[in-house]
């Protein structure tokens, strides 16, 4: 079996916590790292997410890493193309290249940094919720979100079916390989091609069965929400309040301070 | 007898024209456990989708509680709170991201005000063993346990019919055995029990009545013993006859069953045998006729386990190259007993009290309350499926055994048991070891 993130936030310990908690806590983290100028708070951020996303919500740390990685990975990518045409005033290095003098300067490297700092700690506020509120836990809020009702019900269908279909899908993806259906491009092409067209009928065909089992069960236009009553506990109050704290003040503390 | 559901000259064809029914009349009696047997495609889904008012036949009608269905949204809807089905895909009906939303979506739909629903929905989770599950998704939970979820489903509702397309499909022994035994118990509270299957082993044993369908039409009806001895009828419908059958039937002609009723479960099997009194033995030379031999050593090899020890042999008749005929005096050792412990008044101390002063050799747990009470206390089950044949088979051969139940299952495993001592005439001790439904009739050892 694969896992998902989707997976990680069921078994999560965190799961059974307030989700409008974890909710402000993400976003106070991403609106306080995007609105600071200095890279010390996103990388305080960060810091704090990551710990209690594997510290309080038991994930583990290598899954956490590596998921961390693909962002990261673009990120580095980007900041050193920034760090090198971003910026003015005296280069802290340069180098000639065919001509061309390419240079680093201390402006090009601070907006580097910040960038990197303010990317590692919005995913981590966002794995952070993904990884310890599973799905199911989040329609209850898109409804108290005021969001129609029907859009809600869809949601949660189709959450649903994505599960049942992801299987058939891979169901089908291995009867195809094992009949050498993936060979070469030509025939990993058509089985592809079959794969979609099978899968649609196969939805089509389920939309049909799930409206016969519905009415089998008198529906009414009416589903009822998974909302169960959390209370937020003291100790949770108190360690949100001192993470809160603490990035306040490294805020500002750090105001105007670049890196170099 | 009260009939709940009737169908005159039903059929029922597809959109594109495919006739699917053709003139079905059944009549099903309320508190009867109904199986339809047939094999792929020989209609019974299709009638099952009738019978809630989900197909409108195109000619016929399906009474229900003697009045014909109504097709407008409020009798459908009457008709469908009443007879729940549960598809064949469990996969189809659960459509809820998680289990208790899913169990909720029947009672909710009925109006049920919110703290009625929470408490069906807890009783019904409890009632199938699954409230440690409420708050997972479906895609989490195994093949048994998506099939006791949509059976939550439907007994939400509280239907009086309750209808199964192929509930046993894809499960394992266990889960399957789990399955059968909640729909009896559902039985045992008055549900009316409607089952597809073409495993002709559950049918003959399970069912109360049996349909027998092939190719769009109900091609015979009655109780199991007769619908299952149409050889013609069975061969008809491309099925076979159940394996407890065929059993009888090689061994009769062979000569050590005797004439009875068709047996219908193993216990049933069993009892036909017939004791083997005479037997040919090699004995030594020196032993003339009339003196009696020790055969102890017959114990171990031709009735291991059994309740009668073959003790001494009496030789009959004497052959000249060293065979001889000789009558077994047989002589009865004990007899097994069967308690039943009643796990909804459950404490652990008085069970392995129980246990140790009854001399418990084979503990069983019916029903996944029991199973789970079991598991949690560390309890060794030694049955954990077909609990209560295999109870009365261990007590024959002379063990004391102990069934682990709740609920209605209690009434239904004494119900059976002393069925058995009645049919057979063989006395087991039986009875309710705990609890104050203090009904051990005692019914003595033989």
């Amino acid at each position: 079996m694969t896992y998902i993130l989707d997976d990680y936030a069921i078994l999560s310990p965190l799961r059974y916590r307030n989700n409008w908690l974890k909710l402000a806590i993400v976003t106070f983290g991403i609106l306080a790292g995007v609105s600071s100028s200095s890279p010390f708070v996103p990388f305080t951020i960060a810091l704090c997410m990551s710990f209690a996303t594997i510290f309080f919500g038991k994930v583990p740390p290598k899954f956490y890493f590596k998921i961390l990685a693909v962002p990261a990975g673009f990120v580095l990518v980007s900041i050193v193309i920034i760090a090198f045409f971003f910026g003015e005033g005296a280069n802290l290095f340069e180098f000639d290249i065919f001509g061309y003098t390419l240079g680093v300067s201390s402006q090009g490297l601070n907006m580097a940094l910040l960038i990197l700092a303010r990317t590692i700690s919005g995913m981590s506020c966002l794995f952070f919720l993904s990884l310890t509120t599973p799905m199911i836990e989040l329609f209850a809020v898109l409804k108290a979100a005021k969001l129609p009702d029907s859009f809600v019900e869809i949601a949660m269908m189709m959450y649903r079916y994505i599960f049942v279909f992801l299987d058939v899908a891979m169901g089908i993806r291995y009867a195809q390989t094992v009949r050498l259906g993936y060979r070469d491009f030509k025939t990993s092409f058509r089985s592809m091609v079959m794969l979609g067209t099978n899968l649609f009928i196969r939805s089509w065909e389920q939309g049909e069965k799930l409206y016969l089992s519905m009415n089998s069960r008198c529906y009414d236009g009416k589903m009822i929400m998974y909302d169960e009553k959390r209370p937020v506990k003291m100790p949770e109050m108190l360690l949100t309040g001192a993470y809160f704290a603490i990035v306040l003040v490294v805020f500002w503390l750090t105001r105007g301070i670049s890196f170099i | 007898m009260v009939v709940i559901l009737e169908t005159k000259d039903l059929s029922y064809s597809y959109p594109d024209g495919t006739l699917a029914l053709e003139d079905i009349n059944i009549t099903i009696q309320k508190g009867k456990k109904i199986a339809f047997v047939g094999r792929n495609g020989s209609g019974k889904s299709t009638l099952f989708m009738t019978l809630n008012g989900t197909h409108r036949p195109k000619k016929g009608e399906v009474l229900f509680h003697g009045k014909p269905l109504k097709y407008d949204s409020k009798s459908l809807r009457e008709v469908r709170k009443s007879v729940g089905i549960v598809f064949q895909n469990s996969d189809d009906q659960i459509f809820a991201p998680t289990i208790y939303q899913d169990v909720a979506f029947g009672p909710t739909n009925l109006d049920y005000p919110k703290d009625k629903v929470a408490k069906i929905v807890h009783d019904t989770l409890e009632y199938v063993g699954l409230t440690h599950l409420k708050d997972k998704p479906p895609h989490h939970l195994s093949g048994g346990q998506k099939k006791r979820v949509a059976i939550a489903g439907v007994v939400a509702m509280d239907p009086e019919v309750i209808v199964l397309d192929e509930p046993l499909s894809n499960l394992d022994p266990v889960g399957a055995d789990e399955v059968m035994d909640l729909l009896n118990e559902l039985n045992y509270f008055g549900k009316t029990i409607i089952i597809s299957t073409h495993d002709v082993d559950l049918a003959y044993g399970w069912a109360d009545y049996v349909f027998l369908m092939n190719d769009r039409k109900v091609i015979s009806e009655g109780t199991p013993e007769e619908i299952f001895r149409q050889t013609e009828k069975l061969k008809e419908a491309y099925l076979k006859r159940p394996i407890t059958l065929e059993i009888y039937d090689e061994i009769r002609k062979r000569g050590i069953a005797r004439a009875s009723k068709p047996p219908r479960d193993i216990p049933d099997l069993v009892h036909t045998l017939r004791p083997q009194n005479l037997m040919w033995v090699d004995v030594p030379p020196e032993v003339k006729e009339g003196e009696t031999i020790n055969m102890g050593i017959l114990y171990g090899e031709f009735a291991q386990d059994s309740m009668y020890e073959a003790a001494n042999c009496k030789v009959l008749h004497k052959h000249e190259d060293g065979l001889a005929i000789v009558e077994m005096g047989r002589k009865p050792l004990r007899a097994g007993s069967i308690s039943i412990y009643d796990t909804s008044a459950y404490d652990n101390e008085e069970l392995l009290q129980v246990l140790k002063n009854d001399g418990i050799e084979c503990v069983g747990a019916m029903g996944k309350k029991s199973k789970i009470v079991a598991e949690r206390d560390e309890i060794y089950l030694h049955v954990t499926s077909g609990v209560i044949d295999r109870s009365i088979l261990n007590a024959l051969s002379g063990q004391r055994c102990l069934i682990l139940t709740h609920g209605g299952m209690v009434d239904h495993a004494l119900e059976r048991i002393n069925g058995y001592i009645e049919k057979s005439g063989i006395n087991l001790h039986v009875g309710v070891v705990n609890g104050d439904s203090d009904n051990g009739n005692g019914k003595g050892s033989c």
